[in-house]
């Protein structure tokens, strides 16, 4: 399936210094883990941390910018959709909103056409 | 969670054909859950409005754009540049959204794109059932975890009404009747005391608008 990376890429530079920024920040201290409840409910497994959240959506999205698959939008809709609800309870000490980061991969995955469906089972 | 379903869409379309550029706003919260409001049903919508505006030579055009959830500012950032330019906002989302939606572009006609109808259960895809009226007095642990205000039709709170026959409501003989199902729920847990006392009348808080900040929190906002 075919990605329109210049949409993407537009996105991405819109908000590009705030994002870039956090990106940097991120000490991959763990301390936002144990405020994200989906972390603690599924038996404190790493993937659902959200640091590795937004490390392996909107990380990899501005790692690849124009060399992003359908592939890759395929596994980062499912980290932003599946991983997270957006409850916006998740902490981070050095003050990086990780819920924007979040929004921000759901925003670039619903324009290609990924985002969660309710309707199959 | 809240339920929905989308408007008939010639309402949709008298209401918004006198505009020339609408965009219609999509809800990625409860209203995508129920299949009334998210991506996919604003994409539909879209076509077919475009298609009607085309049918009856009209130059108007529809877009459409997904938030995230229309019942937090905080994921309308980056829509005051997208709005620029419309003439009016058709919102999908449940009338919580729709409002904030208005109240954040007061300078535009907000119309909502789907009807608000209950909070309720997802029995099947696209079957969803009220279970809750919000009545903010929920008696729940007493009536066996079934509601009386939602389901019997007068919102009796100490037992049936004389209109109960063989277990059915006097409204619709095919409707069950909400105390029966309660006192047999009731007995089979041996909790009958439960409804042997008398509750207070209800207040009836739903009737005018609440506002609710958690005990945890109430100290931020104390004025």
């Amino acid at each position: 399936m075919k990605v329109n990376t210049s949409e993407i890429v537009a996105l991405l530079n819109a908000e590009k210094p705030k994002m870039k920024l956090w990106l940097k920040v991120c000490a991959h201290c763990s301390l936002c883990a144990e405020s994200c409840f989906l972390y603690t409910v599924k038996d404190r497994d790493p993937r659902y941390m959200p640091s590795y959240k937004v490390i392996h959506s909107i990380g990899t999205l501005y790692r690849k910018k124009r060399r992003i698959s359908h592939q890759d939008l395929e596994t980062i809709g499912d980290i932003v959709w599946n991983r997270c609800v957006l409850c916006t309870r998740c902490y981070c000490p050095f003050g990086i909103d990780i819920p924007a980061m979040i929004t921000l991969g759901r925003k670039i995955c619903r324009t290609q056409n990924i985002y969660r469906r309710y309707d199959e089972k | 969670m809240i339920k929905a379903s989308p408007k008939p869409q010639d309402e949709i379309f008298e209401a918004v054909r006198e505009y020339r550029s609408i965009l219609n706003l999509g809800c990625g919260g409860c209203v995508s859950v129920c299949l009334a409001g998210g991506q996919k049903e604003v994409q539909a919508l879209n076509r077919e409005i475009n298609h009607r505006f085309k049918l009856e030579n009209l130059s108007s055009r529809m877009d459409n754009y997904t938030v995230e959830r229309q019942c937090n500012a905080r994921y309308f950032e980056g829509l005051d540049d997208r709005v620029a330019g419309y003439d009016c906002l058709l919102s999908m989302a449940c009338g919580a959204g729709v409002q904030l939606l208005a109240e954040r572009f007061p300078e535009l006609p907000v119309f909502p794109g789907v009807n608000t109808v209950s909070i309720g259960i997802d029995r099947e895809i696209g079957v969803y059932e009220e279970k809750c009226r919000a009545c903010g007095e929920c008696v729940l642990g007493y009536t066996g975890g079934v509601c009386p205000v939602t389901r019997c039709a007068k919102s009796l709170f100490n037992g049936p009404c004389g209109g109960t026959y063989q277990g059915k409501c006097e409204v619709n003989r095919e409707t069950p009747c909400a105390w029966v199902d309660i006192y047999n729920r009731l007995k089979a847990q041996d909790r009958l005391h439960h409804i042997y006392k008398v509750r207070p009348p209800m207040l009836w808080q739903n009737q005018i608008q609440r506002t609710t900040v958690q005990p945890a929190y109430a100290h931020r906002y104390k004025k």
